[in-house]
Parts: C-alpha cells; sequence; structure tokens
C-alpha cells in the first residue's frame, strides 16, 4: 500500500469523524431549512459574494432562491425517474476571492455533494476553472465572458451580460431619436470593459455619436465629481454609465444632479434606485433608462414569460428583505427553473445529462420567453442562452417595462460591430488570459 | 535533546494535519500555509522598526514575474518561483532608494503610495499583466512522484507538502538571520538607531537589507499562490488583503518569531472555518472586527503575551 493510499484512508475515517461533529454543531445552531431525514434531497451550491463591495450581486440571487426553492418543495419537489427530491441551497462566501472560490468549489462539490453550482463568476472564476474541470460539475455563471471552449460544462443562462445592453440603446434611438451625442464613463474591471465595447457597438448601429473615448476609472475611486465634470464638458445628449456597480450608479447621479445635468441617462443597472430617487429627485430620475425590471411590473404577466408567478415572488421577496430588491433577485431563481425543467426532462441530476437536456435542439425556454443556446462568435461556445431582454424606464419614480427587444434580431443586423469593438478592447473570448 | 523531541514531533503532526480535515479545510491549509510566510517575512521587515503598507503588492510582484516567468518564457515553475521572489526582491531594492528617505509614519504612507503605482501598472499596461482581469492559467506545479508519494497538485494535500517544505525552510532562513549579527543589527537599528549610527552602523543600509530580504520571501509567497490557484490580479493584492496581514502581525503580536504567525493562523481558522462552520457566513467581517478591538484592548502585547505567560515561568523554573 502506498502512502498516498495509507493517507487517504486515513483521511475517509477522519473526514466522517469531523463530518459528524459539524453535523451535530449545525444542529446545535439551530440552522433552519433544513429537510427532514427520510426526504431525497438534491443540494444546489451557491457560489458567489455574500459580503464585501460585489455583495449586492450575490446574495440577493440567494435570497431570492430560498424563496424558490420553498414553493417548489411544497410543490411537491423535482421530480426524477428515481422519485422526488426536495431542493436545498448550500451558500458559500467567496468574497469575489478567486482563492476563496476554488475552496467555496471543493466543499460544495466533494463535502456537500452538490449536483449543480451557481456563481457570479468574474474575477473568480479562474480559480474555480480547474475545479470545474476536474470534476466535470456544472456550473452557470451570470458573466458570459467566461464562456470559453476549454469547459464545455459552465453555462450562462440567465444574463448575456452585456450583450442585452444593445436593446436599450436600440429603444432610445426609436424613442428619442432627437438624441444625437453620448458619452460614457465605466468602472476599469472585467464587467465595465465588455460593457463599454457593446455600448459603443449600440451607439455606432444607433446613429448616436461618441463625443470622447469613454472615460474608465479605476475602481477604487469614491469621489466621483471630476470624473462627472469631465463627462459633462461637451454639453452630451446622453451620458451613459456602462455596467457600474451600484456604488459608482449611485454617486455618479448625484453628481449629475449635483452638476444640472437635465440630460438622458441610460444604464445597465439601477440597483435600489428608490434610494437615488431621495438623494436626487423624482424629476432628475425620470426617463432613466435601464435593463432590470422590478418583478411586479404588469408587463411580466404576459404571454411567453417563463418565470412563474413573478408578481408574487416580488411581493415575497420584498415582504422577506425590505428594500433589497436588484438585478440579481431573481436571475438565480430563473436559472433554477432551467435547471429543474432539464433535469426532470433527463430524469437525473446528473451534470453531464442535464446539460444535454438543457440544450437538445438548441433552445431553450428563457425567463423573458423562448430563446437559443448562442455564443460561438463571441465565446467560442454555444453556452449563452439568448433571447429577448426588457428595456426598463423609471417613470414617476417607478421602474416600468417598456418593451422586449430581441437580442439575435439585434446581432442579425449589426454583430460585426460588436465583433469589432470587442476585439479592440481585447475581450473577444480568444483574446483573453 | 528535548528541542529535537519537540520539534520532530511537531513535524510529524504538520505531517498528518491535513489528514485531518476536510477537503475545504485541507484548501485553507494551503493558502494558511503561504501567508504563514508572508506574516513572518512582514515581521522581518518590521525589525527595523519600519512598518510598510505595500508589503502585499510586494508579494504580488512575485506572483506576477512568477506566471509570467512560465507563461511567456516557458520555464520551469519551480525555477520561475525562486526568479519571482529575486524579481520581487530586486524590485523592493529599487523602491528603497525614494522609500527610506522617509521614516515612520512617512514611510508607512510611502510604501503604500509605491504599492499603489505599482498595482495601476498591472492595470494600465494589459500586456503583459492583464490589465484590471490579471492573469489567469498560470502553469501548475507539474505533477511527480517519489516512489512511495506521488505529488498531483490539484490536491491540497500534496500542494500544502510542497509549499510546507518551502515555508519551513523559508522560515529556518529568516529566523537564522534574526539571530545573525544582521539581525540583532536589525533590532538595534530600530530601538537605538543613533546609537547604532553612533558606532558606525549604516542604519540605511541595514533598513534596505531587511526590507529586500523581506521583500524577496513574500514574492515567494506570492509564487507559491499563484501557481495554485493559476489565476491573479491586482485585486488580489489590494489594502484590502495589507489590513488582513497587519491584523494577523498586530493580534499576534511582533516581540517574538511566532507571534504573527500565532495571529495568523488563530485569525483565518476563526474566519475561514469556525464563523463559516457555525454558520456566520455573512456575518464574519462584524465578528473578525469585533475580535480585533477585543484583542487590542485586552491583549496589547498579542497573543504572543499568552504564550509567554503561560511558558515563560516555566522556564523560568527551568
Amino acid at each position: 500500500m502506498s502512502l498516498n493510499g495509507f493517507l487517504n484512508g486515513l483521511s475517509r475515517r477522519r473526514f466522517i469523524a469531523s463530518t459528524t461533529a459539524l453535523i451535530g454543531v449545525s444542529a446545535a445552531g439551530g440552522i433552519a431549512g433544513r429537510a427532514y431525514a427520510d426526504e431525497k434531497v438534491i443540494k444546489i451550491g451557491f457560489l458567489a459574494p455574500l459580503t464585501g463591495p460585489v455583495a449586492a450581486w450575490g446574495k440577493p440571487g440567494l435570497d431570492g432562491c430560498r424563496i424558490w426553492a420553498e414553493w417548489v418543495n411544497e410543490a411537491g419537489g423535482i421530480k426524477l425517474a428515481d422519485g422526488n427530491y426536495t431542493v436545498e441551497f448550500v451558500g458559500y462566501d467567496n468574497e469575489y476571492d478567486p482563492a476563496k472560490a476554488r475552496t467555496g468549489g471543493t466543499k460544495l462539490i466533494r463535502e456537500d455533494g452538490v449536483s449543480f453550482i451557481m456563481m457570479l463568476g468574474g474575477d473568480t472564476w479562474p480559480g474555480v476553472q480547474p475545479v470545474a474541470d476536474k470534476t466535470g460539475m456544472l456550473f452557470s455563471t451570470l458573466l458570459p465572458s467566461d464562456l470559453s471552449p476549454d469547459t464545455t460544462t459552465l453555462i450562462a443562462p440567465a444574463e448575456v451580460h452585456p450583450i442585452y445592453n444593445v436593446t436599450g440603446v436600440e429603444w432610445l434611438a426609436e424613442n428619442r431619436p432627437e438624441l444625437k451625442t453620448a458619452v460614457m464613463c465605466a468602472q476599469d474591471d472585467a464587467l465595465g470593459l465588455p460593457s463599454v465595447a457593446t455600448y459603443l457597438a449600440a451607439f455606432e448601429a444607433a446613429g448616436i455619436e461618441m463625443q470622447s473615448e469613454p472615460l474608465l476609472f479605476d475602481p477604487a475611486t469614491t469621489d466621483f465629481a471630476p470624473v462627472v465634470t469631465k463627462l459633462l464638458a461637451d454639453n452630451p445628449d446622453i451620458v451613459c454609465l456602462d455596467t457600474c456597480y451600484s456604488d459608482y450608479v449611485h454617486p455618479i447621479c448625484e453628481q449629475l444632479f449635483q452638476q444640472g445635468y437635465k440630460g438622458q441617462i441610460i444604464s445597465c443597472t439601477a440597483d435600489f434606485y428608490d434610494q437615488i430617487i431621495e438623494k436626487t429627485s423624482k424629476e432628475f430620475m425620470e426617463g432613466f433608462v435601464f435593463q432590470f425590471p422590478d418583478f411586479d411590473d404588469p408587463a411580466l404577466n404576459g404571454e411567453g414569460i417563463n418565470f412563474k408567478d413573478p408578481n408574487r415572488f416580488f411581493e415575497v421577496y420584498n415582504e422577506r428583505h425590505p428594500g433589497e430588491w436588484g438585478a440579481v433577485s431573481w436571475e438565480y431563481a430563473s436559472i433554477m427553473d432551467l435547471w429543474k425543467s432539464a433535469a426532470e426532462k433527463a430524469g437525473s441530476a446528473d451534470p453531464e445529462a442535464v446539460i444535454a437536456a438543457m440544450q437538445e435542439g438548441g433552445k431553450g425556454k428563457h425567463a423573458f420567453g423562448d430563446a437559443e443556446w448562442w455564443g460561438k462568435d463571441l465565446f467560442g461556445i454555444d453556452n449563452a442562452l439568448v433571447g429577448n431582454w426588457p428595456v426598463v424606464v423609471i417613470e414617476d419614480g417607478k421602474a416600468r417595462i417598456k418593451a422586449m427587444k430581441s437580442i439575435p434580431e439585434w446581432y442579425a443586423k449589426h454583430g460585426e460591430l460588436l465583433k469589432k469593438h470587442m476585439a479592440a478592447y481585447g475581450q473577444m473570448w480568444d483574446q483573453r488570459g | 535533546m528535548l528541542r529535537a523531541v519537540i520539534g520532530i514531533a511537531l513535524a510529524a503532526a504538520l505531517v498528518a494535519l491535513p489528514h485531518g480535515l476536510s477537503f475545504s479545510q485541507q484548501e485553507i491549509l494551503v493558502f494558511l500555509t503561504i501567508n504563514v510566510l508572508l506574516v513572518a517575512s512582514y515581521r522581518l521587515l518590521t525589525l527595523t522598526g519600519e512598518w510598510s503598507l505595500g508589503h502585499v503588492v510586494i508579494m504580488g510582484v512575485g506572483a506576477y514575474a512568477s506566471a509570467l516567468f512560465t507563461k511567456q518564457l516557458g520555464l520551469f515553475v519551480p525555477l520561475s518561483m525562486l526568479l519571482g521572489a529575486l524579481t520581487a526582491a530586486a524590485v523592493a531594492w529599487a523602491l528603497s532608494f525614494p522609500l527610506f528617505r522617509m521614516k515612520g509614519f512617512y514611510f508607512l504612507i510611502g510604501s503604500f503610495a509605491a504599492g499603489e503605482i505599482i498595482r495601476l501598472l498591472w492595470k494600465r499596461f494589459r500586456d503583459p499583466f492583464g490589465g484590471p482581469k490579471g492573469l489567469k492559467g498560470i502553469d501548475p506545479m507539474p505533477d511527480f512522484s517519489i516512489g512511495f508519494y506521488d505529488f498531483d497538485f490539484f490536491e491540497p494535500v500534496s500542494y500544502y507538502y510542497f509549499a510546507g517544505t518551502v515555508v519551513a525552510v523559508c522560515l529556518w532562513i529568516m529566523w537564522r538571520i534574526e539571530h545573525s549579527p544582521v539581525g540583532l543589527t536589525f533590532h538595534a537599528v530600530h530601538w537605538q538607531d543613533k546609537l547604532a549610527q553612533a558606532s558606525g552602523i549604516d542604519v540605511r543600509a541595514y533598513r534596505t537589507r531587511a526590507f529586500v530580504i523581506a521583500s524577496g520571501f513574500a514574492g515567494l509567497a506570492g509564487a507559491l499562490l499563484a501557481h495554485y490557484i493559476g489565476t491573479i490580479n491586482p485585486n488580489s493584492f489590494d489594502v484590502e488583503v495589507m489590513v488582513f496581514v497587519l491584523t494577523w502581525a498586530i493580534v499576534g503580536g511582533t516581540a517574538t518569531f511566532y507571534g504573527p504567525i500565532l495571529g495568523c493562523v488563530m485569525l483565518t481558522v476563526l474566519n475561514e472555518i469556525v464563523l463559516r462552520e457555525l454558520g456566520f457566513e455573512q456575518m464574519r467581517p462584524l465578528i473578525y472586527g469585533a475580535v480585533m478591538i477585543l484583542s487590542i484592548l485586552f491583549l496589547p502585547k498579542g497573543l504572543e503575551s499568552v504564550v509567554e505567560r503561560l511558558v515563560g515561568p516555566r522556564r523560568a523554573r527551568a
């Protein structure tokens, strides 16, 4: 027997002992929401920032997933070939750090036995990628810029960030044709840059002139007065806030308000926009265009929407987590809808079977309507689910969906523009790394 | 004799340790081992009385350099790690010229500024540093076998043994430095710099020496990290990480060689294992902060003072 074999045997025995102790501690801690021992349980991993500056794109998603799990479990759980399973989410706070994401991925797969792991992605994905490649676990990301042919088990089924941003610009050009010039600012990071390339393509396609090069600021920036002063120097018709984190969107809007800007604002997100209105005014925020609806929007009750009971989901979410609704509150739950449907179709939670069922026929049911698996041009692999995306406008202090626009239709007309700008910013999949 | 027995028992315990842990705890153990080298090297720097806010960035210099040596030049990973450490030492040497024109608080701020400049360079120059997204796909340590044990460096246990051996050798070298005439001079420069100067000691040269040596070890820690996780970016070495290193050093105490190591081990176990497993996942920053405040209030000389209180009387009796 080799030393490895001896040590591995020792490891398993001790591991069982330590796991037993851990279960005891967990039970003593009164962790709620666990399934009963005689129930069959499927565990789903949630590996995202739950603390720190990027937590706004992690924690609200886990809160949304817990509501989703309650609803699914009440309705009988997930129906696989060998019976019904209840769903349980196991969270791990990766603090948006690749090393902690690797530790979390290892824990979720090798200790918790999860069947699927949802991530925010971005900086944390390269830390987890070797774990995904070694184990064959199915992962999802909200950022398709993580996709590459190297990992076939990584999918982007909810959000094709930043490609959907083209819909906001297209809508603006159709509905406010008098707007002819734009400026843009973004944080210089993995989220900001592909979004800059996308907005540049969208503005060019819409015939809107960029008055200056996009203003890239350091993610450590806290004083946005000079940024905004520079943006407003040429008196633009449109100020584009790209995919800024809410920690930037809020102070930039405050500065725009204080410096007297009265033009159009467009942004990828406007998380906690009620707080921005409090800091500025309802009039100032009127007409603000972004991409993430509140789920109490009546437009989401229409045909073709695949998210179950969005209005009720929004209501329950706000009851439990008042003031915390954000861009990702529904997204991870919508990924779970897709995963559940695929697992039930495959009759198994096995990652390979689930992804095969999910991508059968190249079509899928996205939260905002029927969609197609797409992405080879930009990501080297068709693992992003793309279809319609809403254009949201703030009216009288409330976000309202104004249109559902098709991303594939835009891409069919202007795809080459997008590729040109993505390549210029080094964002094509074969330029990364 | 007793020392040898204790040493052998400690080594045996460290070899057996990962096999008593869960998989994720083994991963944490790898990062803890690397952080032990980082914080011990930080203490070496503080021996001359200067506290830097750029130490983690210097660690990053080692990480970036080692990653680039393998990615761009195809060098063997262990060799690139050594070159990464030497690059970190060389950068520290270059920085010492402006920085050691300052002392105390001014050095602290100067080191922070120098670190931020380096981080901005990593962000600004996408080629070769990868910009804000940093570098990924960094070559891992190549697997090998020593007959009775197969090193598979994807597995945290194998990497722990490799990194643990490197860190043990580095700690031994640092311990020897501290107890050599050079190390005693470092102490003299800290506590009696005027007297040392009057005795003909080139105070600035010794401060530079401590800074460069400590930076070399920090660079090696960075290289060990880069080749394990396979990706690095400028945020991996920002001031937030530096605050953790300072916290480990302050909570552990810097009067003894083991003080910062003790702080690093205790706080990492608390933050990454105990609080997570007790279900306080999202309250960890709050609790961690409270522990730090309490330890400063009630243990101003660090955790090492507790050990000294326990072991000191026995030592005196012996």
